[in-house]
């Protein structure tokens, strides 16, 4: 498969879109396709602006014409400015459609992926890597969340929670605060038997099917097949 | 079951003595509270006994705890977890996964149970906790209630012998406070298992308790029967009190008992007409005021009006609205409808109090307020030293107790004045006498003119305190009157010594005092 062909790449983004919206969880994750939307927008404004500014002249159609900005002769072969042609952003936007793609792949497979879900399918020497990945996305936003409060309650009490200087007073609360959360947890655990057990059990474990099989091979044939 | 002999604790950087000598013994099957003022070192004694202290907060501990024969010396906490289930005070910060099953099975997982085991445990605490109907939901969607039922269910799957909750009811509005504890009851009769929990709310526990644990400042524990122990504690359920107050020859832990001794209190006491409040004018009105969060209504259109000398308690359930209708009359959040509040300077205390405080030490959080308000420096400090003379200017927030932090918190916000001060469920943790305090700094205010807005899940506060109350349910306005028609009209909402005294209408041991003069 080649990135240059811009409908195919449309098309990867439509089915992905597709793909999320019909079946993304509603965990704190879950946004994080629409995030990788924007950014990907984002890289095509830029990639598509740099194309009309800085360029390698493309012969066609002109649609408006740059005055040229002479550069010194040690940067030979690049050029500001020019003529501005047709096929010239087209090439760009199709270039970046390509890495808008992929960006959207990532946010896809971030937002269908639920890290606890995971959890259930790593192997037991990853277990403990795993277990802290989980822990975090679950507290970030608890940590997000208590942020807010901590601002709303201390722009009440008069301080402005504006200023750059203020991320002391907010910081303070907040990291006491996080940190007792930690230690509830951590004696949660530690009471609840955590490491006691060198081996673990796993309740309802991710068992692998004959689909997971297919998915898997049919990715890594087509992987092949492109290469 | 439980042996303390000599139970010393002490934190090697810190002043003083955390337990001294602690001595005492709990049986098979017994429910059993644990009472004391905040910061005498509770948590400390539910900790100590499954060994998270000192295993897991460090100290030194001197003496034994004996739990079912082993030393907890010489094993750590999670090598008993199939003999103690410990339930935190924020069981939402103790969990590790985020769907009830997961969670559930998380102890188990640890030990190395087989999985048929599991299946079968887990369904058998589910029927056992009347968890059925929730167990694919997500932990964080839970209501307080019913998370507090799973982080039961997840210690109970263990089979341990011994359940220690630390504060279970606190957070919770009465309703959901009867259906835990009598699930902890239903553990006690059923299958025999020893709880014991520390509480504030004495008027809430004490009539499901066998024993209690009273732990005194002078460093003495009794332990006994409920009615022995209260007769004479330091800390005592507004019922005690009222018993005591009435000079009766002995106590009753329960309405009917109380009721029956003061069947000619009733009869021969003379009405007591609630005075009457001169209220002034409009402090904070709303109009059709709404609030919506992405897909659901948080706050169906409400209208009303608080003026100022009204003290005004914020009740419902847990996601009724409550915090909703803060947001939106500090303008925190977005509302739709109008709220009309005439230069109006709010004050505002969060549930949790560490929230405004961030400085070093007393005196510099007192200069701020002195700063951020434009007041003459020493303004804040001196209203501090009027409502807690005891407390030193130089020591760190957090080292304050309950009631002092209470007390700083109070004179930060009280400082610049505010016309309305709104409080949203200040109580959690605090005892009674940190109540009394609070009760008498906010009746002051009302009196000077303030108007109080309080969310508040404690009738018997709201009672000593409110002059009116205003009750949510699903984001709707179901009650607005005055404390005594409100609390009256509602068995769940009614107040200790109501119960006793109904049908007659007194609220407090100071209105069936004033009615027997």
């Amino acid at each position: 498969m080649r990135l240059q062909n811009n409908w195919l790449t449309v098309a990867v983004i439509a089915l992905t879109t597709l793909i999320v919206t019909k079946y993304k969880s509603d965990g704190p994750w879950a946004d994080s396709y629409k995030w990788a939307l924007k950014l990907a927008a984002l890289v095509i404004g830029i990639r598509v602006l740099i194309g009309v500014i800085i360029g390698v002249p493309v012969p066609g159609t002109e649609l408006f014409n740059l005055p040229l900005i002479p550069l010194p002769h040690w940067m030979a072969g690049i050029t500001l400015g020019g003529a501005v042609t047709w096929e010239r952003i087209s090439s760009t936007v199709i270039e970046s459609f390509g890495i808008a793609s992929i960006i959207a792949l990532f946010g896809a497979a971030t937002a269908l992926t639920n890290p606890r879900a995971l959890l259930r399918a790593v192997p037991p020497m990853f277990y403990e890597v795993a277990m802290v990945l989980v822990i975090a996305t679950t507290l970030t936003p608890q940590l997000v969340s208590n942020l807010k409060r901590i601002r709303v309650a201390q722009k009440l009490r008069g301080i402005n929670t504006n200023r750059f200087l203020s991320w002391r007073q907010i910081a303070m609360p907040l990291l006491e605060d996080s940190l007792a959360r930690a230690l509830d947890l951590a004696a949660a655990m530690d009471s609840r038997g955590y490491g006691v057990s060198r081996k673990r059990s796993k309740y309802r474990p991710h068992k692998f099917q004959i689909k997971d099989a297919v998915v898997i091979a049919s990715s890594l044939a087509f992987l092949a097949v492109s290469i | 079951m439980i042996k303390f002999q000599n139970v010393s604790l002490i934190y090697p950087t810190a002043q003083k003595t955390i337990l001294d000598k602690l001595n005492f013994e709990i049986g098979e099957g017994e429910f059993v509270l644990l009472i004391g003022e905040t910061g005498i070192g509770k948590s400390s004694v539910l900790r100590l006994i499954n060994g998270l202290v000192p295993h897991h907060t460090g100290g030194i501990l001197a003496g034994s705890v004996e739990v079912g024969g082993i030393s907890t010396r010489t094993v750590r906490p999670g090598q008993l977890a199939e003999l103690i289930g410990i339930v935190g005070q924020n069981p939402i910060n103790g969990f590790v996964t985020d769907v009830v099953e997961d969670e559930l099975a998380y102890s188990m997982e640890s030990l190395n149970l087989p999985e048929d085991t599991m299946r079968k445990r887990i369904e058998e605490v589910l029927d056992l906790l009347s968890l059925n109907q929730i167990r694919n939901r997500k932990i964080a969607t839970l209501s307080g209630g019913e998370q507090q039922r799973v982080a039961i269910a997840a210690a109970m799957v263990l089979h341990p012998k011994i359940l220690v909750l630390d504060e279970p009811t606190s957070a919770l509005d009465p309703v959901a406070a009867e259906e835990v504890l009598a699930i902890l009851q239903r553990l006690v009769h059923d299958l025999g298992i020893t709880v014991i929990i520390a509480e504030h709310r004495l008027e809430r526990v004490i009539g499901y308790v066998d024993s209690v644990i009273e732990i005194s400042a002078d460093g003495n524990t009794r332990i006994g029967k409920p009615e022995e122990i209260l007769k004479d504690s330091k800390i005592a359920p507004p019922i005690v009190k009222l018993a005591r107050a009435l000079k009766l020859p002995e106590i009753s832990l329960s309405v009917r008992d109380l009721r029956k001794q003061t069947e000619p209190i009733r009869t021969s006491g003379k009405d007591v007409s609630p005075t009457q409040e001169t209220l002034g004018r409009n402090v904070i009105q709303t109009k059709d005021l709404s609030v919506k969060y992405e897909n659901k209504t948080a706050l169906k259109p409400i209208s009303l009006e608080i003026k100022s000398g009204e003290i005004v308690a914020l009740m419902g359930r847990n996601g009724a609205g409550k915090s909703s209708l803060i947001k939106a009359l500090l303008d925190v959040v977005k509302y739709e409808g109008t709220i009309t509040k005439p230069s109006v300077k709010i004050g505002y205390i969060p549930q949790d109090a560490n929230d405004l405080l961030f400085h070093q030490s007393v005196e510099a959080e007192c200069a701020q307020t002195d700063r951020d308000n434009s007041l003459a420096p020493g303004t804040t400090a001196a209203l501090l030293h009027e409502l807690a003379a005891t407390v030193k200017i130089a020591s760190h927030p957090r080292d304050l107790s309950e009631g002092q932090r209470l007390a700083l918190v109070l004179a930060i916000v009280l400082a610049p004045k505010p016309d309305l001060l709104i409080l949203d469920e200040p109580t959690r943790g605090l005892d009674y006498e940190s109540k009394t305090l609070l009760t008498r700094f906010l009746t002051d205010r009302a009196e000077s003119g303030a108007a109080v807005l309080i969310a508040t899940h404690d009738v018997e506060l709201v009672a000593e305190l409110a002059t009116r109350i205003i009750i949510l349910a699903e984001g709707e306005l179901v009650a607005d009157g005055s404390t005594m028609d409100v609390l009256l009209a509602s068995p769940s909402f009614a107040p200790q010594v109501t119960k006793v005294m109904s049908p007659r209408k007194w609220l407090t041991i100071a209105d069936v005092l004033k009615a027997i003069e």
